[in-house]
């Protein structure tokens, strides 16, 4: 293994053993490394110092290449690692949306729990500027209620049939038009 | 019989004791502590192959030793 690399590989007679810094890759990250060569290897940890070693030898029907080994380790040392990191800096926020999560699966709220609540100042919320929430009775009157109906149903027939002009009436001359119209409807 | 030397700075202790109770049907074992170490000096029961034995076991105490400390983390969160 060149020096550009910080595990270094070496065949020996059992296999192949990996040496590197423990200060490089965190204990985690190697167990985390060698756990995916579980399949292929017989994995054993040491340490050596302070290095650790880690030892392989090939299941069988297996092949093992030194190089290519620690460049895979190396390499699946930093990807745990890293998740590692991700994880620790994003767990405050998994717990938070598990939390809301759950506490959504726990179903709405009871009345006692809804007074019990804290709603703090709620300023011009429940203001009414437009008098929305006044009924009509309030409004209007009761006298004015049943007039008002009659008026505004009137109202509209008369200026209906004034406003329709005469050409949009129809007529007896186009029969397929009105044909059509019954068609339809 | 093949020796297997686990430094318990690395691996878990119960990770050891539950590779012990997997492997109980396949192997006669003796087990002592040494500094930091745990010497397991195993024997394959007859029939088996012990050194694949040995080697799978080696693999369950880091496989054991992996999933405690993700156990651990989970339980701590």
């Amino acid at each position: 293994m060149s020096d550009n690399h910080q595990v270094h590989a070496e065949s020996t007679e059992e296999g192949v053993v990996l040496r590197f810094e423990e200060s490089i890759y965190p204990k985690d990250a190697v167990f985390g490394a060698a756990y995916t060569l579980l399949d292929r290897c017989f994995v054993h940890i040491d340490r050596e110092d302070s290095k650790l070693l880690v030892k392989l030898r090939a299941k069988p029907g297996i092949t093992l290449s030194a190089d290519l080994l620690a460049g895979e380790f190396e390499a699946e040392a930093l990807t745990q690692a890293w998740r590692r990191d991700i994880v620790r800096e994003n767990q405050a926020w998994l717990e938070s949306v598990t939390a809301r999560a759950l506490s959504g699966a726990a179903g709405p709220p009871g009345l006692d729990d809804l007074l019990e609540d804290d709603l703090g100042d709620l300023g011009d919320a429940f203001d009414d500027p437009l008098g929305i929430a006044v009924s009509w009775e309030e409004k209007y009157g009761k006298g004015e209620q049943a007039d008002q109906p009659m008026k505004s149903s009137a109202a509209p027939s008369e200026s209906s049939e004034s406003s329709v002009p005469q050409e949009s009436k129809p007529s007896s001359d186009e029969p397929e038009a009105s044909d059509e119209q019954g068609e339809h409807s | 019989m093949t020796e297997l030397r686990f430094r318990m700075s690395l691996y878990s202790s119960s990770a050891l004791d539950r590779a012990l109770e997997a492997f109980a049907s396949l192997i006669d074992y003796e087990r002592e502590s040494r500094d930091e170490m745990e010497v397991i000096r195993l024997t394959a029961r007859a029939g088996e192959d012990e050194s694949w034995i040995a080697g799978e076991f080696a693999n369950f105490v880091l496989g054991a030793t992996v999933d405690g400390v993700d156990a651990t983390r989970v339980e701590e969160a």
